[in-house]
């Protein structure tokens, strides 16, 4: 590095400080508090205003965004829920910049310590009163409200102390159920990747309240050894309560109510209002019959299917094995024969019939539809599962963002999410997702940087922070952020090759705007590889600098002015070069991009150019021409002075003879 | 030389020999101081090659004009041929008519190359001035220098 003529190494700027979060809330990175974020770290929080106390502020993740739609409703006073108060970019620990999510402290220890094998079993009375009452009535509101909490657990329910009732943590601060172990969420939630289980329903907390319930009660769980495939497998094969209790004995009414709390179909298990009064939610019956067992199990994958629905487990787990399995007709064969399921036999001939009739054999995007449109018709309560992942529709987005998974755009791609809503959804939804599929595919397949993954990641999430490296960490959310963040970023270190713009960047700019900004953003449909990048770069930033008005960024203009170099030179004449380049200059100086991209970016000066140019070329063609016809009549210009001379002679010779006449007659 | 400037020629010069005899036999002592005192010219005439005479004119035109005086001096004084011996003999009158002759021939051939070198400055300097036009055009627009 070199350093100043002094020798001494420049100071670099400080990073900038944040503001309060909502214009209240400032986060403490100096003060933690271990085990209060429910797995994410957690400092004190302070209300500026003084009306608010034992705050925290949750830290999120850059990959896990915290609930958009959650954070974006108001929830007013919702008892038994540390609610979220506010949410916004912040320092904490070490300085690191980071988004956090405010909301109350939990008012006392979590009810299962982090790393604790066991604890001190509840009683059943315990447990009604103190954790599945209060939790319902809490789930209730939620679910009045339009929400659902998803992050129910014993590391994330607190309570001020023994006798008081339990309250649900903030979860918040991670897309639904990201953190959830795969045991304290429904079968078919916890095979999806944790960043794609979607909202989900309350059926999916109610699940998770009587998982946590059965681990209180027994004081340990049997299942913390156990991979979460494993467990998911046994709870699909042996159904909650008999998978995840094993052998250990619970009292008969609480037995009874964790059955239906646990029942693999969410319409069954009961509604939080209901579970208000536990004895009512216990003596409810479970409606679904058993599936039907085969006689003999159907390997997939290494997976040994017993009915249709591990059946469908096993090929969403390996959906080229199932897809070879179904079109070879051994599936078939085996749910006619073994499990003797005729008609689930017959649904499954039609999506057998498209796949032979719309591609080829080694079609490997037909076999992953095929894969999916199998496991939809073999368990209608399965997620969407493709190439080997699961999802939910609405958790896409978000998986995206948390996982580099290459089946996520493969999935938008072939539009997966109408195939999956047409054989599962109600029409006006299959309507809604086959729209917002086409949407999405359109937006993956977008050539260049204002398309692609980046560009769909970013529309999917609003709150999900521009990635590009430029920005040195800088947590840029909202794109009114993104220029001063950017300018902030180039001031302190100047990118070497004056590309300010990069791929992520031009993807968030592209997601994040309202539609003005399109014409500026197709000629990145090429990246940056064209000549004018400098240019473009200025205009695009030049537009939002207005459009914010962000003030000068004489860093940024800086670079782009040097970059635009070549730009410059493009001008054939040299003095309207110069001039530019003075014009552009003071325009940098005063970080003006709008003055700069005027200086450079000028068509009609460019026309009138090109035509003084073609007069220049015709003028010195014709003093070409001029100077070689003139060289040429050399030979000619010789025998013109020779006559001159000899006639100025003779001329002369005449003149005397006049004169002498003249004299001769004078006398 | 074309055959009608040929017998242009040819026809002037019979005429010329037609006027000389003419002259010597009707005026002969004019005809005598005459041809003394031009002789350079009428010999330079005589070998001039080119059809206008261009060394020959202002030669004849200037011996002439030293030839005048004594030539009207002769025929002042009668014209008789001894007359025109002395008038022929008079050295500085000699001396006069050929030194005229001489200049006239040095004009004539210094003249052209004089008229030469003006024009060729002339020209010099309008190339010049088109090649500094050629080269403001190739500094300011980049318009690539004239192939040699």
């Amino acid at each position: 590095m070199s350093g100043t003529p002094s020798g001494r190494t420049p100071t670099l700027p400080a990073p900038p400080a944040f503001p309060p979060i909502d214009g209240r809330f400032v986060v403490d990175g100096t003060r933690p508090l271990p085990g209060a974020g429910g797995g994410l770290p957690s400092f004190v929080a302070e209300d500026r205003t003084g009306r608010l106390a034992g705050l925290m502020a949750v830290e999120t993740r850059p990959d896990a965004l915290p609930r958009a739609a959650t954070l974006g409703t108001p929830l007013g006073d919702l008892a038994g829920v540390l609610v979220p108060l506010a949410h916004g970019p912040a320092r904490g620990q070490e300085g690191r910049a980071d988004w956090f999510v405010v909301c109350p402290a939990p008012p006392g220890p979590a009810l299962w310590p982090e790393e604790a094998g066991s604890i001190a079993p509840w009683t059943e009375a315990d447990l009604l009163r103190l954790l599945i009452v209060p939790v319902a009535a809490a789930l209730e509101a939620m679910r009045l409200r339009g929400l659902t909490h998803r992050a129910i657990r014993p590391g994330n329910l607190f309570r001020a102390d023994a006798a008081a009732p339990v309250v649900l943590g903030c979860a918040w601060a991670t897309p639904p159920a990201y953190l959830q172990p795969a045991a304290f969420e429904p079968p078919y939630a916890a095979m999806c990747l944790p960043g794609g289980r979607g909202e989900g329903s309350v059926a999916d907390d109610i699940y998770a309240l009587g998982v946590t319930a059965l681990a209180l009660a027994l004081g340990r769980m049997p299942w913390a050894a156990l991979p979460g495939e494993e467990v998911i497998h046994r709870v699909l094969v042996y159904g909650g309560v008999a998978a995840l209790a094993g052998e250990a004995r619970l009292p008969g009414s609480l037995a009874d109510l964790l059955r239906v709390m646990l029942a693999e179909d969410p319409g069954q298990r009961p509604p939080p209002d209901l579970l208000r009064t536990p004895l009512a939610a216990a003596s409810r019956r479970i409606g679904t019959r058993p599936p039907r067992r085969a006689q003999r199990a159907l390997s997939v994958g290494g997976i040994a299917a017993w009915d249709a629905r591990t059946l469908a487990y096993a090929i969403a787990r390996d959906p080229a094995a199932g897809a070879r399995v179904l079109r070879s007709g051994l599936a078939d064969h085996w749910l006619r024969r073994s499990v003797d399921d005729g008609s689930l036999a017959v649904r499954l001939e039609e999506p057998l019939q498209r796949r032979q009739n719309e591609a080829g054999a080694d079609d490997a995007g037909a076999d992953a539809l095929l894969a999916l449109r199998a496991v939809a018709l073999l368990d209608p309560l399965a997620p969407l599962c493709w190439g080997g992942v699961a999802v939910w529709p609405d958790g896409l987005g978000t998986a995206l963002a948390a996982h580099d998974a290459p089946q996520l755009p493969a999935l938008v791609r072939e539009e997966a999410t109408a195939a999956f809503a047409a054989l599962r959804g109600p029409v006006e939804e299959a309507a809604r997702l086959r729209q917002e599929a086409r949407a999405r595919r359109a937006l993956l397949e977008r050539r260049g940087w204002a398309g692609g993954p980046a560009r769909l990641r970013y529309a999917l999430n609003p709150l999900l922070p521009c990635r590009s490296r430029t920005l040195s960490g800088a947590q840029v959310v909202r794109l009114a952020d993104l220029v001063p963040a950017l300018e902030a970023a180039v001031a302190r270190r100047r990118p070497t090759d004056g590309a300010v713009l990069d791929a992520e960047l031009v993807a968030f700019i592209a997601a994040r705007q309202d539609g003005a900004l399109e014409s500026l953003l197709a000629p990145f449909a090429d990246g940056m590889g064209s000549p004018r990048a400098a240019v473009m770069a200025a205009r695009l930033l030049g537009r939002l600098q207005a459009a914010f008005a962000t003030g000068p960024l004489p860093a940024l203009a800086g670079v782009l002015a040097e970059a635009a170099r070549p730009d410059l030179d493009s001008w054939r004449s040299r003095s309207r070069r110069a001039e530019k380049a003075e014009r552009l200059a003071q325009a940098a100086a005063g970080g003006d991009l709008a003055a700069m991209v005027a200086v450079l970016d000028d068509p009609a000066t460019r026309a009138a150019e090109a035509a003084e140019w073609q007069e220049a070329q015709a003028a010195a063609a014709a003093i070409d021409a001029r100077i070689a016809a003139l060289v040429a009549g050399d030979a000619a210009r010789t025998a013109t002075a020779r006559a001159l001379g000899r006639e100025i002679a003779a001329g002369l010779g005449l003149a005397a003879l006049a004169a002498s006449g003249v004299a001769v007659l004078l006398g | 030389m074309s055959g009608v400037a040929a017998r242009r020629r040819g026809s002037g010069g019979w005429l010329l020999g037609a006027g000389a005899g003419a002259l010597a036999t009707l005026a002969t002592s004019t005809a005598l101081l005459g041809g003394v005192l031009l002789a350079p010219a009428l010999t330079a005439w005589a070998l001039d090659p080119s059809p206008q005479r261009d060394l020959a004119r202002p030669m004849l035109f200037c011996g002439l004009a030293a030839a005048l005086g004594p030539l009207v001096a002769l025929w002042s004084g009668g014209g008789g041929i001894a007359a025109g011996w002395a008038l022929a003999g008079d050295l500085p009158t000699l001396g006069l008519a050929w030194g005229a002759q001489a200049a006239a021939w040095l004009v004539a051939e210094v003249a052209p190359l004089l008229v030469e070198l003006v024009l060729a400055a002339r020209l010099g300097r309008r190339i010049a001035r088109l090649r500094a036009e050629r080269m403001r055009l190739e500094e300011e627009w980049g318009v690539p220098p004239p192939a040699t």
